[in-house]
């Protein structure tokens, strides 16, 4: 079996959240579970209707392949199948896979006696999934603002939904989000370049220790977060990046109409120098 | 609920660690006397300071500051020097690059983009001499460059739009501007002109490594944080003598997605993912403009653009291969008396 | 650390809420425009659409009999509209004040001890915009198509337009040797509040500047266009979009902003537009300029111009697309026929 070489003294039973010790087996190296199961059942079914759409299409060229939302005129409704109604129902597959992935993961943390951070993490993604698909165009009125599913199609959506705005780099939240992208992209390089650094040091030297890492840093910008700290900052980063992207769409349309340069309007008023 | 390891609870008050011991010439340039900020210790360590200050140090932030300074004193005198005023417009001020008459000329009027210049020029010394120093503060302690070689990655990209694209397309003035607003105008505006950067490739690569980045650290962020009950996050002593958090940290991915790092090789996936976000980004912006003029129609060539139904009963045509420009208008009358 | 998350909670909701505060509510009405799943839509905010409703409404008019004795006979010194009935004449005189100056009444333009006389400037410069008026209508249809324009699609009941724009003075920044704006930088409605370059109507409303910047060919060739003139083009882009009360998706499809076959036929509409403002600012209100008094004049001398705000003014199309013109059709000049088809998008064409 594909184990690793410590691997045979975790595999025991439990941790599980639905079914008992009928799902809680291995494929190889996957864990399967209840979760894993319905994960399948999910993706399968919202591949295959993907690969159906495709075939509907005008193409099977991999980058021109789009699912597309229903017309706005269907509001909340489903729309007929070949007029958006399939990227609903893959809408719906997407969230069962989602969901039945971090369920899964839970039941393995739950294994292994670990914290949920990594479910949690992965949920504050689905979170941003679940906010462009449902939570915006409930608050717009019709099913038919989500994203298409297509690799060039969906960047297509965003440029003109960046566009409706007229400059989409004006959106507050959105330099917030982006900000924190570029810093927990630096922090990452940081932190994987310090840890490499000490246990890969200059020729003919010893491994390094944490002090090591910690007087690099503050002899280089006066302060070292430490071994936890970084991965609390860093965790932090990557979390608050997603929370404020999906801050960002969501205001946009639902609680701002107009281009956004214009929300800074209310800086330029302030009484104190109108 | 359970505790989660976010913050610290019982904090552990230690001695100041003053620093490995460097060789006695460069002990001298640590500064500061380190105190403890309980605050920041109920996150990450306690303690603030020493710092370094070595040569390299003292001579980046000294024409980092001159490049502050320009952009600083411009952005003020553009508002005629009102400080009620500078803080007002603050986002929308900018020290704009030279006007593109000027080509590559290294010196033009101050007011024409001469600042600019000086300011770049004085921003990118600092920048790499601050290079210098986290590669010597590193070789001075024994360890890998790897951190110096990673900012190297960001560098690149600096020196890529704000110096080797322009002198590529033969003018200062496709820098860009230093300003809040203003840099994200040029943002906008150079995606226009080039055809919609979404359709390079190295855009897309670039935006994948960048998202990639972030997902990477909550992954392993999270990883970390989950196995910090069984000393996780002391990373090298898990490297080098694999415990059981290093264990169950693998195991976790491997029942999850089917692979796994270790605890050594998720910095170098780490490492990877955010180098080359700029690496390749700055390609892509290298590429713009030199080589590919439309990015939308370099897609289209490549059959990677999607095509859709024209929902507007027809194709629009360009109104400039088909306009008769109208017959002049009538004359104006005079007035009664008076000249027309 | 129960109250330590219950007081961290309690400081994100307020901050939120505080964020919010600067912004709108749902629900919104949100119009489609292109294809499903391209997000081409109109985003409106009802509320906003109520408030500019009332400056949309088209005053009553009644229909007047064109027979009986011509106002070129009746009356001296008629120099426009002599063909008109007597009754059509006074009825129009009667409605252009009510558009243009229902406070000051006839007086804003006559003298009331002559009328024929052409003493006050306003005479005059009524004269010269009711010939405004008819090319618009008759050379223009590419743009205003049989809907055209009046006195008050522009006036509104005001003496001048709410929305016209004059030249900005020249900013006197810094010691001539630093801090130079360079027409940009700056917070100004005329580009929405973004820091694009201020004044788009001069070199693209007023002189024929060019306004396309993207070339034609994947690979470069030709095209010399640079960053500061795209960052023009978009100061009036933007300055388009805001004065239609639509997004670029109106007019563009922006995943190939440059592309004719993208676009909606709404482009070649504004495309017309743009040449349209262009005539209307070099040919009627430029050569009026020294009959302005200077408090009319704007602060570098210059007159009034126009720009797509000035019809406009918010709405997609002047007064909702309600055409004024059934009721005075002499205000469609004296040339209705157009030599090219009214109508931009190649009905054969289809693919």
């Amino acid at each position: 079996m594909a184990m690793l070489s410590f691997e045979r003294k975790y595999r025991v039973r439990g941790g599980t959240l639905i079914g008992g010790d009928l799902f809680d087996f291995w494929v190889g190296p996957f864990y399967v579970g209840f979760f894993g199961i319905t994960t399948v059942f999910f993706a399968f079914l919202g591949t295959a209707m993907i690969l159906w759409g495709a075939s509907q299409g005008p193409t099977w060229n991999l980058w021109q392949i789009n699912i597309a939302p229903p017309d706005l005129k269907y509001g909340l409704h489903f729309a007929p199948l070949r007029e958006g109604g399939l990227w609903q129902l893959v809408t719906i597959c997407a969230l069962g896979a989602f969901g039945s992935w971090a369920l899964r993961e839970i039941e393995i943390c739950r294994k292994l006696g670990m914290g949920l951070h990594v479910p949690f993490a992965y949920l504050m993604a689905v979170f941003a999934y679940f906010t462009l698909v449902v939570i915006r165009p409930v608050l717009m009125g019709a099913w038919g603002h989500g994203f298409p599913y297509g690799i060039l199609s969906h960047l297509d959506w965003v440029s003109n939904t960046g566009y409706q705005y007229l400059h989409f780099h004006y959106n507050p939240a959105h330099m917030i989000a982006v900000t924190l992208f570029f810093t927990t992209t630096l922090a990452l390089c940081m932190h994987g370049g310090l840890v490499l650094s000490s246990t890969n040091p200059q020729k003919g030297q010893p491994v390094k220790t944490p002090e090591h890492e910690d007087t690099f840093f503050r002899d280089f910008i006066g302060y070292s977060v430490g071994t936890l700290g970084i991965h609390r900052l860093g965790l932090f980063l990557a979390l608050a990046a997603v929370f404020w992207s999906a801050v960002c769409i969501v205001i946009s349309g639902p609680f701002w109409t107009r281009g956004w340069p214009e929300w800074w309007g209310w800086w330029l008023n302030l009484p104190i120098w109108r | 609920m359970e505790y989660q390891n976010l913050f610290t609870q019982v904090q552990v008050v230690g001695p100041i660690h003053e620093g490995i011991p460097l060789d006695r010439y460069e002990r001298r340039n640590r500064i500061g006397k380190p105190f403890l900020f309980h605050l920041m210790g109920r996150i990450g360590n306690a303690q603030i300071g020493p710092i370094y200050l070595g040569w390299l140090g003292i001579a980046s932030l000294f024409f980092g500051t001159i490049a502050i300074q320009i952009m600083g004193w411009n952005m003020l005198a553009s508002v005629n020097w009102s400080p009620i005023q500078f803080v007002k417009q603050l986002f929308w001020l900018s020290l704009d690059p030279p006007h593109p008459k000027y080509g590559l000329k290294l010196f033009m009027p101050l007011a024409e983009g001469g600042w600019w210049m000086m300011a770049g020029f004085f921003l990118t010394v600092a920048i790499l001499l601050w290079w210098l120093r986290t590669y010597r503060r590193a070789v001075a302690l024994g360890m890998g460059t790897h951190v110096a070689w990673g900012f190297l990655a960001a560098i690149w990209l600096f020196l890529v739009l704000g110096f080797l694209r322009p002198l590529l397309m033969g003018s200062w003035s496709e820098g860009v501007p230093f300003g809040i607003f203003s840099h994200l105008d040029w943002t906008a505006a150079f995606s226009l002109r080039y055809g919609n950067l979404f359709y390079n490739p190295f855009h897309m690569l670039s935006i994948a490594f960048l998202y990639g980045s972030v997902l990477l650290f909550a992954m392993h962020a999270g990883t970390i944080l989950a196995v910090s009950r069984f000393g996780g996050e002391r990373e090298i002593e898990q490297i080098v003598d694999r415990g059981t958090a290093s264990e169950r940290a693998a195991l976790f991915w491997r029942w999850t997605m089917g692979f796994n790092a270790t605890m050594e090789s998720i910095h170098r996936w780490a490492w990877w993912f955010a180098v080359l976000t700029p690496l390749v980004g700055g390609i892509g912006i290298l590429l713009t403009g030199t080589v590919v003029d439309n990015w939308y129609l370099w897609a289209v060539k490549h059959h990677v653009a999607p095509t859709y139904p024209n929902v507007f009963g027809g194709i629009t045509v360009d109104p400039a291969t088909t306009f008769v420009a109208p017959p002049p208008p009538v004359p104006q009358i005079p007035m009664q008396g008076m000249k027309p | 650390m129960k109250t330590m998350y219950a007081k961290f909670s309690l400081l994100f909701i307020l901050s939120s809420l505080l964020l919010l505060a600067g912004c709108e509510r749902p629900p919104i009405e949100a119009v489609q425009h292109g294809y499903r799943g391209t997000a081409m839509d109109e985003i409106y905010n009802p509320r906003t659409l109520a408030a500019q409703a009332p400056n949309n409404v088209v005053p009553a008019s009644y229909p007047v009999p064109a027979d009986g004795p011509k106002a070129a006979t009746a009356y001296k010194n008629v120099k426009v509209l002599g063909n008109l009935s007597t009754a059509q004449f006074t009825t129009f005189m009667v409605s252009m004040t009510s558009w243009v100056s229902p406070q000051q009444g006839c007086a804003y333009c006559h003298n009331v001890e002559n009328f024929a006389d052409d003493s006050k400037y306003t005479k005059v410069v009524a004269r010269r915009m009711i010939q405004m008026n008819q090319r618009i209508n008759s050379n223009w249809q590419t743009h205003v198509k049989q809907t055209g324009v009046t006195c008050y699609t522009c006036h509104r009941g005001n003496n001048i337009p709410q929305q016209v724009w004059f030249t900005a003075p020249e900013q006197k920044q810094g010691n001539g040797w630093l801090g130079n704006k360079d027409g940009q930088n700056t917070p100004s409605q005329s580009v929405g509040l973004s820091s694009l370059p201020y004044d788009p109507f001069t070199p693209f409303l007023l002189k024929d500047g060019m306004i396309r910047v993207e070339g034609d060919t994947a690979l470069r060739t030709d095209n010399k266009r640079n960053i500061k003139e795209t960052e023009k083009t978009f100061g009036l882009m933007i300055h388009m979009s805001k004065s239609l009360g639509v997004n670029c998706s109106y007019c563009h499809n922006t995943r190939a902003i440059a592309s004719w076959e993208e676009s909606p036929p709404q482009r070649a509409t504004a495309w017309y537009g743009i040449r349209m403002a262009r005539d209307i600012n070099n040919n009627f209100m430029v050569p009026l300029t020294s009959v302005f008094p200077a408090h009319r004049l704007g602060p570098t001398g210059d007159v009034a111009k126009a720009n797509c705000a000035t019809c406009h003014q918010g709405a997609y199309k002047p007064l909702y697309g309600v055409s004024m013109l059934a009721n005075f059709p002499y205000l469609r000049g004296t040339d209705t026929t157009t030599a090219a088809s009214t109508s931009s998008v190649a009905n054969t064409a289809v693919k």
